[in-house]
C-alpha cells in the first residue's frame, strides 16, 4: 500500500441499468506512469471522470494520495491535475490570465503564482502570445496551456485523458519527456490512450479495459508475451489498440 | 536539463482551503474579467448593435414611464396598487420563462464547468457565481415592471426617499423568487427529460416564454379595441375579486409594500418586503439543497450525450472486422440491379427532413409560433367583432400563409448543416433533392394552413364556395412562398453549432419577405380580377379615364387605371385573364424559383459554418452531377 496514490477499489459506474465500468480494482504508484489503455467506448473516460470526483460511481471506492474522493473531495482535488480530452477553455481570457485563475483556484500562494506561470509559459512556448485570447489558439496549444495550468500547483497526481490527441510529433516528445521528469519527483502519472504503442513508449505499466473490464496488467512487453496464451480477447484487443499509420509520425517521435 | 530547474517538486499535503466568500470573490472576479474582455475584443459592428439595442430598449422604458405615469394620474391608490400586482405577477412570469433558458446556459451548458468541478472549491460557490448571470437575466424585467413603475407611482402620489428603498427591495426580491424558481424548474427539467432531449425543451420553453412575452403587450391592444380607449383603472375597478387573491402572492405582496410606502407606512412596507426577500431566499435555499444532485449530474448527463442510452455492444470491433466475408459478401449471380426511380431519392429526402421535424421539438416550435398568433387574432375576432374585422382577418392569414410557407422553407437547406457533404455528394442533386426538400416544407406546412385557413372560415361563418377558394389559395401561396424560400435557403444557408435554429443569414430572409411581398402584390392581382370586390368595381365606373403623362406619380396611377380596365370587361373575359394572369404569376414564381433552386443544387450548394464571431465558408462545389 506505501506511495501508492491512485486506488480504485471495485470501482463501477453504471448508465441506467447498463454498466460500463465493471469492478475496477486498480494501483498505480507515485514515480509511475500507468498507461490505461482500451479501444474507443470501453470506459476509459468515464473511470478517469470517477478518479477527479466529477463523475459519482455507481459502486466502490477511490482514493487520490489516500484521500476519498466522496468523503474528502477538497483534499483529493488539491492534490490532483486534470488534462481533459477536449481543452474546454474559457476563450475570453489570455493564458496568462487564464494560469493565473488556475494557480488562484488551487491556491498556490500569490508571491509565488507570476514566476511560476511566466515559466510554464515560456517552457510550453506560449510566451509570445501570452495575452492574446484562447479562442484564437489552435488544439495543439491549448492543450499546451492545459498542460502548463496541471503543473501550476505542483500535483502528486496527473490525470491525462487521450493527451496526444491533436498534438504534433515534437509537442508529443515534449509531453513524454514532461511525463517522466514528474515521475522522477514522485508524481503519479495516469495516461489514458486507445493506441498501444504511445503506451508502450510512455508508460511504465500498462492496464488494458476492455467493455468496462480490466482484462490486463503490466509491461507492455508482459502483455506481449502473454498474447497467444492470454485467450483469443488479449489479441484482439492488441489488434484493436494498434495505431495506425496516420499515427506513425507521432510515435515515431516518441522514441523508445 | 532546464526542465529540472523549472519543475516545482509535487505537493506533500493538500494547502488549506478557501472560505466560501474567498472562492466566490475569486470566481466572481474572474467573471467579471471574462466580461470585460469580450466587451474590450468585440469588433465595432456588434457594439453599434448592441447600442442600437440598447437604445431602443431605453425607448420602450420611456414610453412605459411616460405611459404609467399618465395612467396612475388617473387611478386611485385603491386601483394602482392593483395595477402594480397585475405588472409584477407579469414581470415574475417573464423572469421565470427567460431565467429557465439563462439558468440552463449558466449552469449545464458553461465550458468552464468542468474545470470547476475538478478543482478544490466548493460546488455552492460556482453555484451561487453561476447564479448571478442568472440574476442578471432577470434584471431589464425588473427594470421595466418594477423599478419604472414603482418610480412613477412615487413620483404621482410625491413619495419621500423611504418609498424608494422600497421600490429597491421589491426589485431585489421578486428577482430573486424569479431566478429561484427558475432554477428549480431547470433542475427539475433536467431530471425529468432525457438528458439528450434537454437542450430541447429548455429551448421550448424559453420560447413559449417569449410568446407569453409577446401577447402579454398585445394587451393594450385588446383594451383599446374594446373600449375605443385605454382604461385600465376601469378595467382594474371590476377586477375586485382577481386583485384579493394577488394579496397571497409575493407580487400582491410587493403592491401591498409600496400602497404602504406611499401612506407613509415605511415599516409596513419594509414586512412585505421582507417577505418577498425571505421567500425569494427559501426558494433560492432550496435549490441549493438540491444542486449537488441535478447541478452536476445535469452538466456530466449534457457533456455525456445520451447518457444512459449506451447500448451493450456483445461483438468488439476487431470481432466483426475479422470476418467480413461472413458479413457482407457480395453476390455475383444477381447481375446489374436496375438504377432506382429518382422518386425513391425525393421521398428519401423528404422522410429525413421529416423525420428531423418530427424528433426535434425545436422544429415544432415553428409550428406553434402561427398557431398562437392566429388564436390570437381569431380570439380577438370573437371578443371584439367588428365589421372590418373579418376581412382583416383573412388579410393575416393570407399573410402568414405565405410568411410562415417561405419561412419554413428558408430553414430547409441549413438543416443539413455540417451534414451538408451528403447531399452534395449523393447522386440526386437537381430535382430529386429540391423536390424532396419542398415536399418536407410544403406537407407539414400546407397541412397546418389549409386547418386553420378552413377552420377560421368555417368559425367565422363563410360560404361554402369561398372557403374551397381559401383552401385553393393556401395550396397555391403554400407552393410558391416556399419555392421562394427554398431559392434564398440553398444560396444563403448557415449553420452555427452553438444556435442550430438559426439557419439562414439575416439579409437573405428579409429579401425573401419583400420578394414574397412582391408575389401576394401580383397574385391578388389574378384575384381580383377573378373576384371582383363590388365596391371597386363600383368606383371604377365612375373613375374618370386617366392619360400618360411623364412623372413617377403619374405612370403608377396609369398602371394602376391600365391594370383596373379589365374589372369592368365582360364576365367571360374578365375570369379568363383572372385565371392567366393568376396561374401565370404563380407558374413564374414557383417554377422559376424552383429552377433556380435546382441550378444551384447541381452545382452544389455550401452551408456557411458559423462559430462564434468566425464565420467560414463551407466549400463551394461545383460540378457535381451535372
Amino acid at each position: 500500500m506505501e506511495n501508492v496514490l491512485i486506488q480504485t477499489i471495485g470501482l463501477t459506474k453504471r448508465y441506467g441499468t447498463v454498466p460500463v465500468v465493471k469492478s475496477l480494482n486498480l494501483e498505480v504508484r507515485g514515480g509511475e506512469i500507468f498507461g490505461f489503455l482500451g479501444p474507443n467506448g470501453s470506459g476509459k473516460t468515464t473511470t478517469i471522470k470517477m478518479l477527479t470526483g466529477l463523475l459519482e460511481p455507481s459502486e466502490g471506492e477511490v482514493f487520490i494520495c489516500g484521500y476519498d474522493i466522496r468523503k474528502q473531495p477538497m483534499e483529493a482535488k488539491a492534490m490532483t491535475a486534470y488534462v481533459p480530452d477536449q481543452p474546454r477553455l474559457y476563450g475570453k481570457l489570455s493564458a496568462r490570465e487564464f494560469l493565473h485563475l488556475v494557480a488562484a483556484l488551487y491556491r498556490v500562494p500569490k508571491d509565488i503564482i507570476q514566476g511560476r506561470a511566466e515559466q510554464l509559459l515560456d517552457m510550453f512556448g506560449l510566451q509570445d502570445r501570452a495575452d492574446e485570447l484562447l479562442e484564437g489558439y489552435s488544439h495543439g496549444m491549448r492543450q499546451k496551456v492545459v498542460l502548463a495550468s496541471a503543473l501550476i500547483h505542483q500535483p502528486r497526481v496527473i490525470l491525462l485523458d487521450e493527451p496526444t490527441v491533436g498534438l504534433d510529433p515534437a509537442s508529443a516528445r515534449q509531453l513524454k519527456d514532461l511525463l517522466q521528469e514528474m515521475a522522477r519527483q514522485g508524481v503519479a502519472v495516469f495516461l489514458s490512450t486507445h493506441i498501444l504503442e504511445i503506451a508502450e513508449r510512455m508508460c511504465h505499466r500498462v492496464g488494458i479495459l476492455k467493455e468496462g473490464v480490466l482484462i490486463a496488467e503490466g509491461s507492455t512487453e508482459e502483455l506481449r508475451q502473454k498474447v497467444g496464451h492470454g485467450g483469443e480477447s488479449l489479441e484482439d484487443i492488441f489488434l484493436e489498440l494498434t495505431g495506425s499509420q496516420e499515427n506513425a509520425e507521432l510515435i515515431e517521435s516518441l522514441g523508445e | 536539463m532546464e526542465r529540472e530547474k523549472i519543475l516545482p517538486p509535487p505537493l506533500t499535503k493538500p494547502p488549506r482551503g478557501g472560505t466560501f466568500v474567498q472562492d466566490f470573490k475569486l470566481l466572481l472576479k474572474n467573471q467579471m474579467r471574462v466580461a470585460w474582455n469580450k466587451f474590450r475584443y468585440r469588433p465595432a459592428g456588434p457594439l453599434v448593435g448592441m447600442l442600437i439595442i440598447l437604445l431602443f430598449l431605453g425607448a420602450i422604458i420611456v414610453s412605459i414611464g411616460s405611459f404609467a405615469y399618465d395612467a396612475l394620474k388617473l387611478m386611485s391608490p385603491d386601483i394602482a396598487q392593483g395595477a402594480l400586482s397585475f405588472l409584477f405577477m407579469i414581470c415574475l412570469a417573464g423572469q421565470v420563462f427567460f431565467g429557465i433558458t439563462a439558468a440552463f446556459a449558466a449552469l449545464y451548458m458553461s465550458d468552464d464547468l468542468e474545470l470547476l468541478f475538478v478543482a478544490p472549491i466548493s460546488l455552492k460557490v460556482v453555484f451561487a457565481v453561476k447564479s448571478l448571470s442568472v440574476f442578471g437575466s432577470s434584471l431589464v424585467a425588473a427594470v421595466m415592471f418594477i423599478f419604472v413603475p414603482g418610480i412613477f407611482l412615487g413620483l404621482v402620489f410625491e413619495a419621500g426617499a423611504a418609498f424608494y428603498f422600497l421600490v429597491l427591495l421589491v426589485g431585489f426580491g421578486l428577482s430573486l423568487i424569479g431566478m429561484a424558481v427558475a432554477e428549480l424548474i431547470n433542475l427539475l427539467v433536467m431530471r425529468i427529460v432525457p438528458p439528450h432531449r434537454s437542450r430541447e425543451a429548455v429551448g421550448f420553453i424559453g420560447a413559449l416564454g417569449g410568446i407569453l412575452i409577446a401577447l402579454v403587450f398585445q394587451i393594450p391592444n385588446i383594451l383599446i379595441s374594446g373600449e375605443d380607449e385605454l382604461n385600465i383603472g376601469g378595467w382594474l375597478a371590476g377586477q375586485d375579486q382577481a386583485l384579493r387573491i394577488m394579496d397571497f402572492f409575493p407580487w400582491g405582496w410587493g403592491s401591498n409594500a409600496l400602497a404602504d410606502g406611499i401612506t407613509g407606512n415605511f415599516l409596513s412596507g419594509l414586512g412585505w418586503c421582507l417577505l418577498i426577500i425571505l421567500m425569494g431566499a427559501a426558494l433560492f435555499m432550496i435549490s441549493f439543497a438540491l444542486l449537488e444532485r441535478g447541478f452536476r449530474r445535469g452538466f456530466i448527463s449534457l457533456s455525456q450525450g445520451a447518457g444512459g442510452r449506451r447500448k451493450k455492444t456483445t461483438r468488439s470491433v476487431v470481432q466483426r472486422a475479422r470476418r467480413p466475408q461472413e458479413k457482407f459478401s457480395f453476390s455475383n449471380n444477381d447481375g446489374f440491379s436496375a438504377t432506382a426511380s429518382p422518386l425513391s431519392g425525393m421521398w428519401a429526402v423528404a422522410k429525413k427532413d421529416l423525420l428531423y421535424l418530427k424528433r426535434d421539438t425545436r422544429e415544432w416550435f415553428g409550428y406553434l409560433v402561427p398557431l398562437i398568433i392566429m388564436a390570437f387574432f381569431v380570439g380577438q375576432y370573437f371578443m371584439f367583432p367588428a365589421g372590418s374585422t373579418r376581412a382583416s382577418l383573412i388579410t393575416v392569414l393570407f399573410m402568414y400563409t405565405v410568411m410562415f410557407s417561405g419561412n419554413m422553407a428558408l430553414q430547409s437547406f441549413g438543416r443539413e448543416g455540417e451534414s451538408e457533404w451528403l447531399l452534395n455528394s449523393v447522386p440526386l442533386g437537381g430535382w430529386p433533392v429540391v423536390w424532396g426538400k419542398l415536399l418536407a416544407a410544403v406537407l407539414p406546412t400546407l397541412l397546418l394552413m389549409e386547418a386553420l385557413l378552413v377552420g377560421t372560415a368555417l368559425a367565422v361563418g363563410m360560404s361554402s364556395s369561398l372557403t374551397l377558394v381559401l383552401a385553393l389559395a393556401a395550396v397555391l401561396l403554400s407552393l410558391g412562398s416556399s419555392a421562394v424560400g427554398l431559392f434564398y435557403s440553398i444560396n444563403n444557408s448557415r449553420y452555427n453549432p452553438d444556435s442550430p435554429q438559426q439557419r439562414i443569414s439575416p439579409g437573405a430572409s428579409i429579401l425573401m419577405y419583400l420578394v414574397n411581398l412582391f408575389f401576394i402584390f401580383l397574385l391578388s392581382i389574378g384575384l381580383v380580377y377573378l373576384f371582383p370586390p363590388a365596391e371597386l368595381v363600383a368606383v371604377l365606373q365612375v373613375f374618370r379615364p386617366v392619360t400618360f403623362e411623364r412623372g413617377l406619380i403619374s405612370t403608377i396611377t396609369y398602371v394602376l387605371f391600365i391594370l383596373s380596365r379589365p374589372l369592368l370587361w365582360q364576365a367571360s373575359l374578365r375570369i379568363m385573364l383572372g385565371l392567366i394572369v393568376t396561374f401565370g404569376v404563380w407558374s413564374v414564381f414557383f417554377f422559376g424559383f424552383l429552377a433556380g433552386t435546382v441550378r444551384q443544387s447541381r452545382k452544389g450548394f455550401r452551408v456557411e459554418i458559423v462559430s462564434g464571431k468566425k464565420k467560414s465558408r463551407g466549400k463551394k462545389l461545383s460540378g457535381i452531377d451535372g
